[in-house]
């Protein structure tokens, strides 16, 4: 076994890093520093000072060690959704993006060596551009969330518009709320709700939140309560009225169904691209980001863009990377100079799977399974669903006269997780993965209601 | 090569010119910075009511191969942009005196100019 402890001086590498002591000295030599940590100059209160504490083991063992790990996971059906939703991912998605052409940590940007999956990237935006009806698309963000604070602080650098207030709606999720918020606090945004009523945003008090130092209003659609929002005309109008951006919050399977971003009057849209391609037990996807030409020069991210070689041939390459940081330093536009290029690979070729009607027949099958699976809990004695008299979107919301805490955990008892959503409110969304459980979980519905 | 530096103008060492007239300055980027940075493919600009401080940057041009910062050499609140260079970046190389300004400043104080390079000094220092 390699001796990972360090003793004074010498290179803090692994066996795994290229840095010998003598090419560390070499380097630490030619830039004039004595010692890693004269160079780096971490301040004290945040050095690691300790041990790491991980035991070497065998591959087998620890194999065996991780599927014990593994092992005392709760297995349960889910019917959670709230922002991650999980879609039937074909084969043929693991197969191509399995491919060592495209499989590799190491982003393939070289327009030289790479045209294959720059050209994969740049079907990703032009479909992103096809669903929204917008002009620009980039090769992904990190998540949802982060987009949406991206979004924030492009509205503040773009001329049109003035202000350091942004809007969003009451219900917004609190992850959400809290990246947006970690995103304002350098620039000197400030978040603030504006009321929602009956799941709808309340115009009137959306209206009244509103003023001339507002730069943008955000707005769901299918909102967090899984209903179609029936106001983004409205809103987007109201926005524009104060020339505040209007940033909708989306994903490619609901944008498939729903009213194209851009005849609301959508100027920026975000959301969750890995709702295709990536199954949810990944945590979170990747964020899409999609906005009119007229911010092209402030999108942040990875912009890939379609050119001619000298032969000719139409050819990709990243364009407009003045913009970011890596060339640019603080005045970049944002500190994200990178992308989710695997992930964005996967949702392409899902997308392209399905194909336009593939893609619209999920979406109607999200409408309806969860109109189905409403419909048999609302007969349930002691339930009422959906709490909304409205057309839904993969979840939906039901009312419980016991109080929804005990359900949600005797549910998980009988092995279905469903979220508490208010006292008594659950959550409950339903997709292609799961509508084969439907008749279980209204079973076990039947059982604790 | 020789560069045009017209005698009604002052300049700051990082290539920004001014010129007084009627009370009002108006600021570009000189010729030979234009050639410098070759085709110029966006500007980006203050607003109208900006306030401008002397040496501080108050814009961006970008070309295909640069992206550089741009510093007021004057002081003064901008009065107009030149929002042609949205659609036409180009100017700035055609016509980096005339049709390629970039704004107009109601000067703070027209002391500043004193500051200010020379047309002579300024050719000194890109000969």
């Amino acid at each position: 076994m390699t001796d990972h402890s360090r003793a004074a001086g010498e290179s803090r590498g692994t066996p795994y890093a290229p840095h010998t002591p003598e090419t560390t000295a070499a380097m630490l030599s030619a830039v004039g520093a004595d010692s890693e940590d004269d160079l780096f100059d971490i301040p004290e209160p945040v050095a690691f000072d300790g041990e790491f504490g991980i035991e070497a083991r065998s591959e087998r063992a620890t194999r065996r060690h991780v599927e014990g790990l593994l092992g005392r996971n709760d297995d349960l059906t889910e019917f959670l959704g709230r922002g991650h939703y999980d879609h039937y991912v074909p084969a043929v998605v693991d197969d191509l993006a399995s491919r060592s052409e495209f499989l590799t940590s190491y982003t393939q940007y070289q327009p030289e060596v790479a045209q294959g999956f720059l050209q994969a990237l740049f079907e990703y935006q032009s479909m992103l551009v096809e669903l929204t009806g917008l002009d620009v698309a980039n090769c992904s963000m990190y998540d949802a969330a982060t987009a949406l604070g991206e979004a924030a602080t492009l509205s503040q650098r773009v001329r049109s518009v003035s202000g350091d207030r942004v809007l969003v709606p009451d219900a917004l999720r609190e992850g959400k709320r809290a990246v947006l918020e970690n995103y304002a606090d350098g620039p000197g945004v400030a978040v603030e709700t504006y009321p929602t009523d009956d799941a709808n945003a309340d115009l009137d008090g959306l209206e009244a939140a509103l003023d001339d130092d507002v730069a943008m209003v955000y707005a769901e659609n299918p909102t967090v309560r899984g209903t179609i929002e029936e106001n983004l005309g409205e809103i987007g109008d109201l926005a524009d009225d104060h020339d505040a951006l209007f940033c909708l919050g989306t994903d490619p399977v609901a944008l498939a169904l729903l009213s194209e971003p851009a005849s609301v009057g959508a100027d920026v849209v975000v959301g969750e691209a890995g709702t295709l391609g990536v199954p949810a037990a990944y945590g979170t996807g990747h964020g899409l980001f999609v906005t009119r030409e007229d911010y092209l020069r402030q999108v942040p991210g990875r912009l890939v863009g379609a050119a001619e070689d000298e032969s000719g041939r139409r050819t990709y390459t990243l364009t407009l990377q003045t913009r970011e940081q890596h060339i640019r330093r603080e005045r970049a536009t944002s500190n994200i100079c990178t992308n989710q290029a695997w992930l964005a690979l996967r949702t392409a070729i899902h997308a392209a799977w399905l194909g336009p009607d593939g893609l619209l027949d999920l979406a109607e099958s999200c409408v309806t399974e969860a109109r189905d699976l409403a419909e048999r809990l609302d007969v349930v004695e002691g339930v009422r669903a959906p709490v909304h008299d409205r057309h839904h979107f993969r979840e939906f919301v039901a009312r419980t006269d016991r109080p929804a805490e005990a359900v949600r955990a005797d549910l998980a008892e009988a092995g279905y997780a469903v979220h508490a959503v208010g006292e008594h409110e659950i959550q409950v969304c339903v997709t292609e993965t799961t509508a084969d459980d439907a008749d279980g979980l209204v079973a076990a519905v039947e059982e604790v209601a | 090569m020789s560069f045009d530096v017209p005698d009604d103008c002052r300049y700051l060492e990082s290539h920004e010119w001014v010129r007084i007239a009627d009370g009002t300055a108006t600021v570009g980027i000189s010729d030979f910075a234009q050639d410098e940075l070759g085709d110029v493919v966006f500007v980006e600009l203050p607003a109208a009511g900006d306030e401008l401080s002397k040496d501080e940057d108050f814009g961006v041009v970008e070309s295909i191969k640069a992206v550089s910062d741009v510093y007021a050499p004057i002081s003064g609140t901008v009065t107009a942009v030149n929002e042609v260079l949205t659609e036409e970046p180009e100017l700035l190389n055609e016509d980096p005196y005339g049709e390629g300004w970039l704004v107009e400043v109601e000067p703070a104080d027209e002391g500043e100019l004193d500051d200010l390079l020379s047309p002579e000094a300024y050719r000194d220092q890109i000969e």
